[in-house]
């Protein structure tokens, strides 16, 4: 069997142009609320059905149901923020409360959208158009991934770095005690950061959601590999997320290729991250971030 | 019409075995202080091997349950080598990733576990003898009678000096090491003996259902343990068993309700979202949960006493 090196190259920047967007919020909460915020799961799938409910009533456009999927992702992680983890961080809660908590969160959203839509898988039945460019085939849907994810690591890098908003995040995510002394309204990063975060991760929903389909249990399929992600990028870098993303998106494209060519089940797809996401974790747990650290001395 | 004493034999093997596994979750979690989220792992290994031996091997009863007891021990064992020495969420995320390579692996390799389409006709024990309703009896006593054996022999185990070590490295590992306590084998023997039994449960369960499938092993299992341990009072035995059976009452009366009401809402998806909210409130206003973690009592702490 020949493998089209240039289809699987061009799959993995799709597959990588999710994750970014997945990852990005997960990675940020889980730096300045020191957890794993598993409920981030269904964020993505908020996103996903939001985005669905906006298709229907606009006969098929897309861009006004991204929108809607930002708009209602983040308004529920703000919600989970506000009535879940705020007050338990706020009592002391540790980790692994924290952590319990995020699961009962995401199993309460995951329940109330099948309880909405049904457990039935459902589509956005839009009609994908398919573009050649000599051996690579792509969809308006796999473009429009990859541009939005370019878009958004470009507007959050720029905002990161160029305003005084961005600049005050940036050292809220180092250090939380040193950046509130400074004067830091922490309280209004934490909510920025669940907006923008969960948004995002609503977006890649709605994504997601139109390559396969809508199921209540969509953000679970994607939640490991956004762990592997957050973790081989190094947890709470942004700029190590984006580059794990991509090597997420190529160990699973090339990842399947090999499998089939092992003669082994495709079926061991999500494997794959879980193989990654346990190695980094055993080998180098500050994950890429962790290599550009300079030592002093 | 329901028949109401098989429901009620159902209820009680169900939560028979939901308290093993709980009871196993408290000794990792409640006492030893890992986060264990892969809890339905061992649980599948226990059933799997159970099911497969039995059914395709002609393994008689105890013995491949015996069988699931062991491997699935000894995956914890391995599991817990690497996985021990990782920081607390870093195992959390780890223990979840190695349950979904399981079901995975269930999933895929047909010729060992017949894949999606599961396991049928394993063998019920004495069920050639006894009658419907009286089996039922028979099946609910064997699983009360392995959960008195299996709580007695934890109780002994938390309540020995060995149990106030693993209970000094859930409040402070450093403090542990501190005293000259290697902690790591303390751990990865709580681990392997967690895992232990809930391969036990996964045989009993397994044999009770007389069929098992890959979706019968989804990570929303260990969060149902998960919710048993909390809700119950993690670091109690007891409690935890309390809260095994709660939460299957729970499960029974929202079904029950559908039979005797319409509900505007779906019964399993009120459940799941009852249970959502009760683990956020749980850990906001009652961490403790229901019954208390037993202060330690000693022979020695009691001579103390009677000296005044």
């Amino acid at each position: 069997m020949g493998i089209n090196i240039a289809q699987v190259l061009f799959n993995s920047v799709v597959t990588g142009s999710l994750y970014v967007l997945a990852a990005t919020g997960l990675t940020m909460t889980y730096k300045l609320l020191r957890f794993p915020n598993f409920a981030h799961a269904e964020l993505v799938t908020v996103g996903a059905y939001a985005a669905y409910v906006v298709m229907l009533a606009s006969n098929l456009n897309f861009p006004l149901a991204l929108v809607a999927a930002f708009v209602a992702s983040s308004l529920v992680a703000v919600a989970s923020h506000l009535l879940a983890f705020k007050p338990l961080s706020k009592r002391g809660a540790g980790m692994i409360e924290l952590m319990v908590a995020s699961i009962g969160v995401g199993v309460f959203i995951r329940y109330v959208v099948q309880e909405i839509w049904g457990a039935a898988q459902r589509t956005y039945g839009i009609v994908r158009q398919i573009f050649d460019f000599g051996v690579v085939r792509a969809t308006d849907v796999d473009l429009a991934m990859i541009g939005s994810a370019v878009a958004f690591v470009v507007i959050l890098h720029l905002f990161l770095v160029k305003t005084k908003l961005g600049k005050a995040m940036r050292a809220t995510s180092d250090n939380p005690s040193l950046a509130m002394a400074s004067g830091i309204n922490v309280d209004r990063i934490l909510l920025i950061v669940w907006l923008i975060g969960g948004g995002v991760a609503g977006v890649a929903g709605a994504f997601y959601a139109a390559k396969t389909r809508l199921v209540p249990i969509l953000g679970w399929e994607i939640l490991l590999p956004i762990f592997a992600v957050v973790v081989l990028g190094g947890i709470g870098s942004f700029y190590g997320a984006i580059a794990a993303a991509y090597i997420m998106g190529l160990a699973e494209n090339l990842g399947v290729v090999l499998l089939a060519n092992l003669g082994l089940s495709t079926g061991y797809k999500p494997a794959i991250a879980f193989a990654i996401l346990i190695a980094v974790l055993l080998l180098k747990p500050t994950g890429l971030a962790g290599l550009k650290v300079r030592r002093v001395g | 019409m329901v028949d109401v004493v098989s429901f009620v034999f159902d209820l009680l093997t169900i939560t028979g075995i939901f308290g093993i596994l709980a009871i196993s979750l408290n000794m990792e979690y409640g006492f030893t202080g890992l986060a264990n989220f892969g809890k339905v792992a061992f649980f599948a290994i226990g059933a799997y091997t159970a099911g497969i031996l039995s059914r395709f091997q002609g393994v008689p009863f105890p013995l491949d349950v015996v069988c699931g007891i062991l491997l699935a021990g000894l995956a914890g064992f391995l599991v817990s080598i690497p996985a021990l020495r990782l920081r607390e969420d870093y195992l959390a995320i780890t223990t979840i990733a190695f349950g979904e390579i399981v079901r995975l692996i269930i999933l895929n390799e047909d010729w060992l576990t017949r894949g999606p389409m599961g396991i049928p006709g394993i063998p019920a024990p004495l069920r050639d003898v006894l009658a419907g309703r009286e089996w039922l009896a028979f099946y609910t006593g064997l699983c009360f009678v392995v959960l008195a054996v299996v709580y007695w022999m934890c109780e002994r185990v938390v309540n020995s000096p060995y149990g106030r070590v693993i209970k000094a490295i859930r409040e402070d590992e450093v403090a542990a090491q501190a005293l000259g306590k290697y902690t790591f084998k303390y751990k990865a023997q709580m681990f392997t003996l967690g895992s232990a039994i809930a391969g036990l449960a996964g045989g009993l369960y397994a044999h009770y259902r007389q069929f098992i499938s890959p979706d019968m092993f989804v990570p929303m299992v260990t969060f149902l343990i998960w919710v048993m341990v909390i809700l119950g009072g993690k670091g109690n035995n007891l409690g935890v068993i309390l809260g095994a059976a709660v939460l299957e009452v729970l499960e029974r009366g929202t079904a029950f309700i559908q039979n005797i009401t319409t509900l505007p809402i779906e019964p399993y998806n009120l459940r799941m979202m009852i249970i959502g909210v009760l683990l956020v409130v749980l850990v906001l206003f009652r961490p403790q949960g229901l019954l208390k973690e037993k202060f330690i009592k000693t022979r020695a702490l009691k001579v103390g006493e009677e000296k005044g």
